[in-house]
């Protein structure tokens, strides 16, 4: 629902982000992030939830595994890294359990698989969102600290701990990972556009929950609408999964590349 | 003859303890002004009320509703006239159920229609609590963009009409909820989202 171009919180975030990157006087310039050696892949839904519907009665948790799936592969033949599921087969998962399952594996990046559903039946395309930040003073404050900390959160933050402060720190995670965030959504989308053949819908913000844990670059896909017939049918066949598992694949490689 | 004294005197208690409840509840009723109603007048004492539109007989207010269109996905605002006051709170809840009612234009609301309103407060910080019947979860199987269609239509309704509120929070059947259908976080107040609304 927020576009990038004219969203006001984007460019808010966007200034907020800049401010606290300026080296300020006094205070440790952040560090370059750590080498990636973990990729997590979350199969939206799953189990009971079963996401969106389509007409013919395909599920979006039944396609975002299948893409998930093939998109593991894919790494693991090309890249040196070790891949996580939130979810390797049709069960239920907890929002909760899946930022969990990234953060402690220590991602370094987190993909969320999803395909779209709208009530307009014509809507279709492809998108990628990041969080969006709906910063109050308070929040900011703590963005400030996350800002100046985020290198070494992961091991700031006890996952076990039951300490209220760090309770609102792990639900702040990926606040200080926007900018990166940001950056991995354009990529993936890019790749998207040019291998889908579909409407690309660009990159969006929103108030993701999938997001909001997530202590790493992380962005959520939605590979096309399952609500309007044709891409549902897409969306079915394993050939058009296994173009936006490579589009995916594609993206994180030049993410990668542009962070070594 | 002593049974037949003993069971008159309890019988005599038995009226007077039934006279004496009765004559409590009716105080209780007296002093509280009766249930549900009498909370939320108090929740909304310090809000200021909308203008009286018109003169003192004016029982109507104009609110703007915003629904979505099947050839895009913007949001598309249409006029409706709703019953005005007493307080923003029941204008409030007025307007949202004229939203998932539907349109009067051919636009499609992005709430199942089965979903009620319970109940909506207007704090003195300007967060707005809506508490919609658990159907606003369950009447749809969304998806990423039907999901935030129904949450900011709710939202842009609200703060674009009612002066008094900043940002508005979600509630499913009284409690707090995590997400409508996996997608949008509700544990924080939602701002308002007009970047997508057809000029």
């Amino acid at each position: 629902m927020k576009t990038l171009r004219i969203d006001r919180t984007a460019a808010i975030a966007a200034l907020l982000v800049a401010a606290f990157t300026l080296p300020v006087p006094g205070l440790a310039a952040p560090a370059q992030s750590p080498a990636i050696r973990t990729v997590v892949i979350d199969p939206g839904h799953g189990g009971m939830e079963t996401g969106a519907k389509g007409r013919f009665g395909n599920l979006e948790k039944d396609i975002t595994l299948a893409v998930s799936l093939k998109l593991k592969a894919l790494i693991e033949r090309d890249m040196g890294f070790e891949v996580v599921l939130t979810r390797d087969r049709d069960v239920d998962v907890s929002i909760e359990n899946r930022s969990a399952t990234a953060n402690n594996h220590k991602a370094g990046l987190f993909i969320s698989i999803h395909a779209n559903g709208a009530v307009q039946r014509k809507a279709g395309g492809s998108e990628t969102f990041f969080l969006s930040l709906n910063a109050t003073d308070e929040e900011t404050r703590r963005l400030a600290y996350l800002e100046n900390n985020s290198t070494d959160l992961q091991s700031r933050i006890d996952p076990s701990s039951d300490d209220d402060l760090m309770m609102i720190l792990w639900d702040m995670a990926q606040n200080a990972y926007i900018k990166q965030s940001s950056r991995l959504a354009e990529l993936v989308q890019g790749e998207l556009d040019a291998m889908l053949g579909t409407r690309n819908r660009g990159i969006k913000q929103a108030p993701f929950k999938i997001l909001t844990g997530v202590a790493c670059p992380a962005v959520l896909v939605e590979a096309a609408f399952i609500s309007n017939p044709d891409e549902e049918q897409k969306l079915a066949s394993a050939d058009f999964q296994t173009k936006v598992a490579e589009a995916i694949y594609r993206g994180l490689a030049r993410y990668l590349r542009a962070n070594e | 003859m002593a049974t037949e004294k003993k069971g008159k005197i309890s019988r005599q208690a038995l009226i007077l303890s039934g006279l004496a409840l009765v004559l409590l509840v009716l105080v209780i009723i007296f002093f509280t002004g009766g249930g549900e109603e009498k909370v939320k007048r108090f929740v909304d004492a310090t809000v200021p009320k909308a203008p009286a539109t018109g003169g003192e007989q004016a029982a109507t207010r104009t609110v703007t509703l915003f629904f979505i269109a099947d050839g895009d996905d913007l949001l598309h605002k249409e006029m409706r006239e709703i019953a005005a006051g007493p307080t923003e709170a029941d204008e409030a809840e007025r307007a949202l159920a004229a939203l998932i009612e539907g349109s009067e234009k051919g636009l499609v609301s992005p709430l199942p229609p089965q979903t009620r309103v319970r109940q909506v407060f207007i704090a003195k910080d300007g967060v707005a609590t809506v508490d919609f019947s658990r159907d606003v979860a369950e009447g749809f199987a969304y998806g990423s963009s039907s999901e935030l269609a129904a949450v900011y239509a709710v939202v842009d309704t609200l703060v674009y009409n009612f002066k008094s509120v900043k940002k508005v929070v979600l509630l499913v059947e009284g409690a707090e909820r995590e997400t409508l259908g996996g997608h949008v976080d509700l544990s924080r107040a939602f701002f308002p989202d007009y970047s997508l609304v057809a000029r």
